[in-house]
Order: C-alpha cells, then sequence, then structure tokens
C-alpha cells in the first residue's frame, strides 16, 4: 500500500501501524518523537528517512537498538539533507537502469535536522539540495537551541531567550540576535512548498505533510519542538506550551506554495499575550525583571507585525 | 554497462584526468555527485561532458561542496548501488570527515584523487599532502604512478570496494598535474570487457532494499564502540588478499601486472629509495643510468599505502644497505611518513640499512632525473660507511640554507 | 535459536554497525500490521525498557474514557495502545511517566491520572476523583 493515509479523524488516525518504536531514550515529554510519530504515522509510502547528528538522532539509533521500522541514515551534523538526496539519486538511477522495477511504489524521502543542524552548520548542504530541486521532505526539528549537547544557543534561539553560550548574566539578557526566517528563506530557494507546523494542531500538521508528500521537489517543514530540557518546564506540559507557542503567534502556522502564494492555516479563536508564551518557560524568566520589560513589550510588537505582514502577503497573493 | 557505448581506439592519448573519467564511465556508475577543484576538475567535466552527450545512464549530481558531494556519495552508496567521485587537496581537507563515516559504514565508494599541496600557502600543484590526510580514514589507499595506471586502477577499485569480503571505500592516487594533465598513450579496454570485468553491483544491506528496514550510522557508547573499529581494521588488513586476487585477474586480462608493493631493479640493490607517484617513474631512469655505471640501485614502493604491506616491503628491503625514505608532504614536526612506516616495518626484522628522510616536491617543485642521481650518489656513500651522512630527515631542492634534522 | 547480540564478538557483528529492525524479511505491509503482529529483531528499540525511568505513571480508567485518542497521539514514547478505533491501555514497558497523556485528557474526571510509580492499579482506580466543578480542570 502507498500514498497517504486517510484520516477523517483523529479515531480514524489512530488505527495508523507505528514505525516509530518506543523505548528510545528521548527525554521524556519531548516533542521531537511527537513530530516524528504525526509524520510516520501520516503516510503508507516506503520511506528512507535521514537524521542529522543531535537529539533524534541520538536517541533513537544508539546501538545496539534503533526505533526505526523504516530504512534510516544517519551521517553527521551538516548533512542529512544531503544523505538522503544521495539516496534519493540512486533511487532515480536504478529505476531508470531497471535495477528497481516500476511496479515497486515510489517511497518518499525524510530528512530530518535540528534547528543547529538546519539554520547553521547544514544550512549550506540544505540550500544546495533544495537549489538541486531533489525530490524530498526536510523537516526540521526547531527547539531553537543545540539542545542534544546541553543548550547552547544556535541562529534560531529567539532574542532574550537564556542559553548556554548565551546566558543571562547580570549583564546581559542572554542572545542578542533575532531568529533568522528560515522559512522565507527556503521559499526563496524557488521550492514548491515549505510551512510551518506544530505538533499540537496535529491536523494543520498532517495536512500539511499530505500536501509535502503529494509536491514533487524539495518540501520544506518548520516543526515547532517545545523541549522541555531546554526551555525548562515540566515534562507534561509540552502540548500545553505548544499551544501558547501557536495561539501567541510566536509560532505562526501557514505555508507558501511555490514562493509566492502565502497562507495562514490556523488563526487562534483568541490570540494569547506573548508575555504569557515568555512566562510559561523559565529561560526567559530574567525577562521578567523591571530593567528588561522592555524587551517583552519590544517581543510582542515584532510577534504583531509579522503577524501583519503574513496577513498581508496572504492578501495580496505574492 | 551505460546503454551507449563509446568506441574507443586500442590506444588512446589520455591524461589522468581522462583516464579515471572514463574508467568512471565504463564502470557504469550509478551515482557520482562531485565538486570541482584543481587539479581533479576535469575528471569531473569529463563526466559531465560524457553525461550531457548521453554516454551515461546513471545520475550525475553537481553538489555545492566537496563535504556535500562525499556526503551524498554516502547516502547513495547506502541506498544501494555504485558510487564514485573525485577531488583534491582542500576538497578533500573537507570531506575528510565523510570519509571516516564512509569507511566505518563500510560502504563501497571509489574516489579518483588528484593529489595536491595543502594550503597555506594556497597551491594547486602536486604533492601528496592531501594523500597523507586521508591516512588514518579507513579507506583502502592505492598510488599510481602514471595514466594508464589511474585507468587501470580505477577500474580493479569498484572491484576491490564492492567485493562482499570488502566493502571498503578505495581511494585512486595521482600526482596532480604530472599525471593528472600529463597525456600519455593508454591501452584501453572496450566498454564491455570493462564492465564485465568490474561485474555488477552486489547490494548489501541497502536503503532501498524494503523488505528489510536497516539502520545505517547509529551512534556507539564505550561498550560497543571498539568492537566495531575492530572490525572495520580486520576488514581492511584482510582485503589485502582480495587486492591481489583482482591484480592477479587484471594481468590475466589485460598482461599489465600490478602488485602491492612495487619495485624496479630490486633484486640486487644495495641502495634504495622509497617514494609514491610519478617519482616512482624518474627513478626508474635514474636507476638504469646507475645500474650502467655499476651502482645497484633500486626503487621500490608501497603502491598500496593502505592496507599497508608492511611485511612484503620488510621481505624486499633486507639487503639493501641504505635506503632514503622520500615523502612529498610537509612533515608537520616529525620525520615523514614513509620513514616511519618503512622503519616501523624494519624494527622487527634483521635488517638494519642506514635509513634516512627526503622531504621533496612540495607544491608541485620538480623532482628531476639529476637531483635523484644525487640522492642516490648519497646513498652509495652511506652504504659504504654504514652510516648516515648527515642528519635523519633533510630537505631537498629548496632555495636558502640546507634543513637538517635529528641526529642519529 | 540465534545468538544475543549482547554475547556477539567483534567478529559476530554486522559490519557497518549497521542494525535491522526487523528478523527476516519484511514480506507484509508494514502500515497494515500492528506490531503484536510483526517479528522485531532483538535490536529494535520496542525490546528495550524504558519503564525504570518513571517516578510517576499514568493509570488508565476507562469508565470515563471517550476514546478521543488525544493521549495517542500526544504520546512521545508510542506507549498507548490504540486498536480499533479504541484506547486500549498505556504500555508500561516504553512509558516513561511524563505525564503528556493526562494533560491532554479531556473528559471530567480525567480518564488518565499521574499516581506513584508503586501505587497499585487497582488501588488507584478506586481513589478516583469525583467530576471537577471547575472549568478547565
Amino acid at each position: 500500500m502507498s500514498g497517504n493515509k486517510v484520516i477523517k479523524n483523529l479515531k480514524s488516525f489512530s488505527t495508523a501501524a507505528e514505525r516509530f518504536e518506543g523505548s528510545h531514550v528521548l527525554c521524556p515529554g519531548c516533542a521531537h518523537s511527537i513530530i516524528v510519530r504525526e509524520i510516520l504515522n501520516a503516510t503508507n509510502d516506503n520511506l528512507v528517512v535521514s537524521a542529522s547528528t543531535g537529539c533524534l538522532e541520538v536517541c533513537t539509533a544508539i546501538y545496539p537498538h534503533t526505533s526505526w521500522d523504516c530504512s534510516w541514515i544517519h551521517i553527521g551534523f551538516e548533512n542529512s539533507s544531503t544523505a538522503v538526496a544521495g539516496a534519493e539519486a540512486m533511487n532515480k538511477a536504478l529505476r531508470k537502469k531497471g535495477r528497481i522495477g516500476s511496479d515497486v511504489p515510489e517511497p518518499k524521502f525524510v530528512a530530518f535536522g535540528g534547528d543547529g543542524a538546519t539554520f547553521d552548520i547544514g544550512f549550506q548542504w540544505l540550500s544546495g539540495c533544495f537549489e538541486r530541486g531533489h525530490d524530498m521532505m526536510y523537516v526540521c526539528l526547531d527547539n531553537e537551541v543545540y539542545a542534544n549537547t546541553g543548550g547552547q544557543r544556535s541562529s534560531a534561539t529567539p532574542i532574550g531567550a537564556s542559553a548556554t553560550t548565551s546566558p543571562a548574566g547580570s549583564t546581559s539578557y542572554g542572545e542578542k540576535q533575532n531568529k533568522k526566517d528560515i522559512i522565507q528563506i527556503m521559499a526563496a530557494h524557488g521550492s514548491p512548498y515549505v510551512a510551518q507546523v506544530a505538533p499540537n494542531k496535529w491536523k494543520d500538521m498532517i495536512k500539511k505533510i499530505h500536501r509535502g508528500f503529494d509536491t514533487k521537489g524539495p518540501v520544506y517543514i518548520n516543526a515547532m519542538s517545545a523541549c522541555t530540557t531546554e526551555w525548562k518546564f515540566a515534562p507534561h506540559e509540552t502540548i500545553e506550551v505548544s499551544d501558547l507557542a501557536t495561539d501567541s503567534l510566536v509560532f505562526p502556522l501557514y505555508e507558501i506554495i511555490d514562493g509566492t502564494e502565502l497562507n495562514i492555516t490556523y488563526r487562534p479563536k483568541n490570540i494569547v499575550p506573548v508575555r504569557d508564551y515568555l512566562g510559561a518557560q523559565p529561560r526567559f524568566k530574567h525577562l521578567f525583571k523591571p530593567e528588561y520589560e522592555y524587551l517583552i513589550k519590544e517581543w510582542q510588537e515584532r510577534v504583531d507585525a509579522y503577524w501583519v505582514y503574513l496577513q498581508r502577503r496572504e492578501e495580496a497573493r505574492v | 554497462m551505460n546503454s551507449k557505448v563509446m568506441d574507443l581506439k586500442k590506444i588512446e592519448v589520455w591524461d589522468g584526468n581522462m583516464a579515471a573519467s572514463q574508467a568512471f564511465r565504463q564502470a557504469d556508475v550509478d551515482v557520482v555527485a562531485a565538486y570541482p577543484i584543481t587539479p581533479s576538475t576535469p575528471v569531473v567535466e569529463n563526466y559531465a561532458t560524457f553525461e550531457a552527450n548521453g554516454y551515461i545512464d546513471g545520475e550525475f549530481v553537481m553538489v555545492e561542496s566537496e563535504h556535500a558531494a562525499m556526503s551524498a556519495c554516502v547516502g547513495a552508496a547506502a541506498a544501494g548501488g555504485r558510487v564514485a567521485t573525485a577531488t583534491s587537496s582542500q576538497g578533500f581537507a573537507l570531506m575528510v570527515e565523510v570519509l571516516y563515516q564512509a569507511s566505518g559504514m563500510r560502504l563501497p565508494i571509489v574516489l579518483a584523487q588528484v593529489n595536491r599541496a595543502l594550503a597555506a600557502p594556497l597551491n594547486v600543484n602536486g604533492d601528496h599532502s592531501d594523500m597523507y590526510l586521508g591516512r588514518d580514514s579507513g579507506w583502502i589507499n592505492v598510488s599510481t604512478f602514471s595514466p594508464q595506471e589511474v585507468y587501470d586502477l580505477t577500474l580493479c577499485a569498484f572491484r576491490i570496494a564492492e567485493h562482499l569480503d570488502v566493502r571498503i571505500p578505495v581511494n585512486i592516487n595521482q600526482d596532480g598535474f604530472m599525471s593528472s594533465h600529463t597525456a600519455q598513450n593508454i591501452r584501453t579496454l572496450d566498454d564491455k570487457t570493462a564492465c564485465d570485468f568490474i561485474g555488477p553491483y552486489k547490494a548489501v544491506n541497502a536503503m532501498l532494499d524494503f523488505s528489510k528496514p536497516v539502520t545505517h550510522g547509529v551512534q556507539t557508547e564505550e561498550d560497543w564502540h571498539f568492537e566495531h573499529k575492530a572490525k572495520q581494521h580486520d576488514a581492511m588488513m584482510r582485503s589485502r588478499k582480495v587486492i591481489d586476487e583482482v591484480f592477479a585477474e587484471f594481468k590475466e586480462l589485460t598482461g599489465r601486472e600490478y602488485k602491492a608493493v612495487e619495485s624496479y631493479g630490486m633484486e640486487d640493490a644495495e641502495v634504495a629509495i622509497v617514494a609514491f607517484g610519478t617519482t616512482y617513474e624518474t627513478a626508474r631512469i635514474v636507476v638504469d643510468n646507475l645500474k650502467k655505471e655499476g651502482i645497484k640501485a633500486g626503487i621500490i614502493s608501497p603502491r598500496i599505502f593502505r592496507p599497508f604491506p608492511l611485511e612484503d616491503i620488510a621481505a624486499q628491503l633486507q639487503n639493501v644497505k641504505a635506503i632514503a625514505c622520500m615523502d612529498r608532504s610537509a612533515p608537520g614536526g616529525t620525520v615523514g611518513a614513509l620513514y616511519n612506516e618503512i622503519a616501523g616495518a624494519l624494527y622487527n626484522s634483521p635488517a638494519r640499512p642506514v635509513l634516512s628522510n627526503v622531504i621533496y616536491g612540495l607544491g608541485g617543485r620538480d623532482m628531476t632525473v639529476s637531483t635523484l642521481t644525487e640522492i642516490y650518489k648519497d646513498l652509495v656513500k652511506e652504504a659504504a660507511s654504514g652510516k648516515l651522512n648527515g642528519t635523519i630527515q633533510r630537505f631537498v631542492g629548496v632555495r636558502g640554507p640546507e634543513l637538517n634534522y635529528y641526529n642519529a | 535459536m540465534s545468538k544475543s547480540i549482547k554475547d556477539m564478538g567483534w567478529d559476530e557483528l554486522v559490519q557497518g554497525a549497521a542494525l535491522f529492525s526487523f528478523e527476516g524479511e519484511v514480506d507484509y505491509e508494514m502500515t497494515q500490521v500492528q506490531p503484536e503482529d510483526r517479528n522485531y529483531a532483538e535490536t529494535n528499540s520496542r525490546n528495550a525498557y524504558v519503564g525504570d525511568w518513571r517516578v510517576e505513571k499514568p493509570v488508565f480508567n476507562k469508565d470515563f474514557c471517550i476514546d478521543c485518542q488525544f493521549c495517542w497521539i500526544f504520546c512521545p514514547d508510542t506507549s498507548i495502545i490504540a486498536r480499533d478505533k479504541k484506547m486500549i491501555g498505556v504500555d508500561m514497558d516504553h512509558c516513561k511517566g511524563c505525564g503528556i497523556c493526562v494533560e491532554v485528557c479531556p473528559t471530567n474526571p480525567k480518564s488518565l491520572l499521574m499516581f506513584n510509580e508503586n501505587t497499585d492499579n487497582e488501588e488507584a482506580l478506586t481513589q478516583w476523583p469525583e467530576k471537577s466543578e471547575e472549568k478547565g480542570e
């Protein structure tokens, strides 16, 4: 059987036969595995999956155990995208030469990488794959920090977050740089489909994953991954914090088709103040000191401005 | 075999780069993922031209860096097919991380390496510093001395790498410019014969085999890592048997014989040099000249650098009285690799020749017949006196005061 | 019976440290076959145990469960067993006790609650709270 799994509702989704097994060693409450399960359960296709060095890779393939019920490869930190691109090229070659029959359904090629791998050290590799137009999906598990090595900053770390290499201190409020707008960057590569998803909004995620799998060419999915260990909330609060992220519009859920058609796919019924999102995560707790209140104000302004920008682009269809 | 056959002449005039690209074409590689860098660029350009003219059935992916080239090769090889690429120097240095990953994952990949100096200073010319950089990367490492050898040994490389008892990536080295850009008469094989010699690709633990989902590239802790590296080392050491077998078969097919240790004039040599690459061919001329003068000179080279033929080369050096190990790489604060490896090979044998280290030819500085002759004449003095003329290590061919290091 | 990987020397391991997920060939549609009917390899993490990570455990009370499957989708450890659209129970070999299932359970009272790891499940069921009057509990 191949193709996207038909999912009418959550009950029917729950009949999926899992391909991501338990007893991996990800933290209790880790959003990475919620995301991976949602993605893998969304399709009936054969899969070739890769992961960059990082939490997902380290915790799901420690010898002698693997949590993957599909073919999987890890090479290094930079190159999960290129690993899968190489496999995709081999698939093309073998089919062209008749060594894989046309009766064998085409597999899906999915690369996973953390924000460190995606925004920083593996950016060139990702860019190259997208420029070449490989038929693949790249999913960034965005927890805004190099989580696996203890929480160092990445270019996805937002302003004011305390990370171990941009810590809050008596003379510092933590990270000073704005988060790189990876979605616009990947759209500008000419990717036919890019989107931001969040695991708490599973219906929105599945719709986008399905669309991504149905799209030919390189697809980029930025998946918000609320990290209990590095954002420093309790393990059971993962979905709650994810809800704050999506409902405060800090992580707006939208998609861009062919680089120009922007669609906002989730409009919260009640928009939550950014302050509430920040307040739920001790990595931001220093911002609530009187001398840093202005940063919370700036945060709200930034999020508001970006929301206006998204709506304008959606309206103008550019 | 690719569907469009190229009718080659029995003797073609090719440089080392064309030899490598033709070997890739005839090998019917499934995925070539590559990036250009001087002086290996023409390997990739030639291959691109073949592809543009319909001679390549496989995929040709021009990636955005050498690290990406090897990364794509690893992904493609793990997916389950024949893979190759080419690079030099800085590009090789950039992909070094992935070389270790490729060999650790036991993936057959062929790398046509055109040896070039490593910066700084930036230099595009031929020396062996990049070859030496990859010494420990777990690849089978082969030195060629001429374009004919590049052609022959690149074909053999696929056979060796993909052998079920090996499954180790193979690196075929040639001197930048001196071999890569120098044309010679190449005796060719026709497409079918070349491809049949290599044989069809045999998949092992292929990711595209969905009946057997497999995880490649795991993490290990201190309780498992050593076993895997031990197994990898063992496979590398035992690959020597397959290399010898493939060489024997190649000799049957073509009459051209290749050995793990190449030697010329060594039957009765009293003085010898050890060197890789085109220096070997220069030395053959010098050896012939010296023999006419009654000097028993020889040249010897561990063509298969990895797995290092320690026993064989020690055996062939037993009766030599003075040896110069010539390293074409900046030694970085010690004696050169060839000196160390030859010394190591000889130490557990009875032979105690006078052993010296010559650093030469960096950044494409020529090693001429006359300079080599002088080196041999020094060796003759050392053979007669039974001790070093000067220090253990010297640089030859540098303007300015002579560089001498390490007293015996 | 083939040797356990724990007892293997370097010479018996699969080259390249490759790991197989299943024993033998997968000649069935994996996406249509539930885990209990698959032939897992020893090296599949499903055969490992992380139950000892728990300090607290979720106890399932099916009297209140509406089979909404929120717990199923949001479990990071594939530990909510759902079959035929019904919530069957918690896989205690793989559950790390994170508590997400309890958080997202929408029923009142909740159908899943955290108890001390050493509490007897039957005992826990008798201690189930009443329906809460507070909104959003």
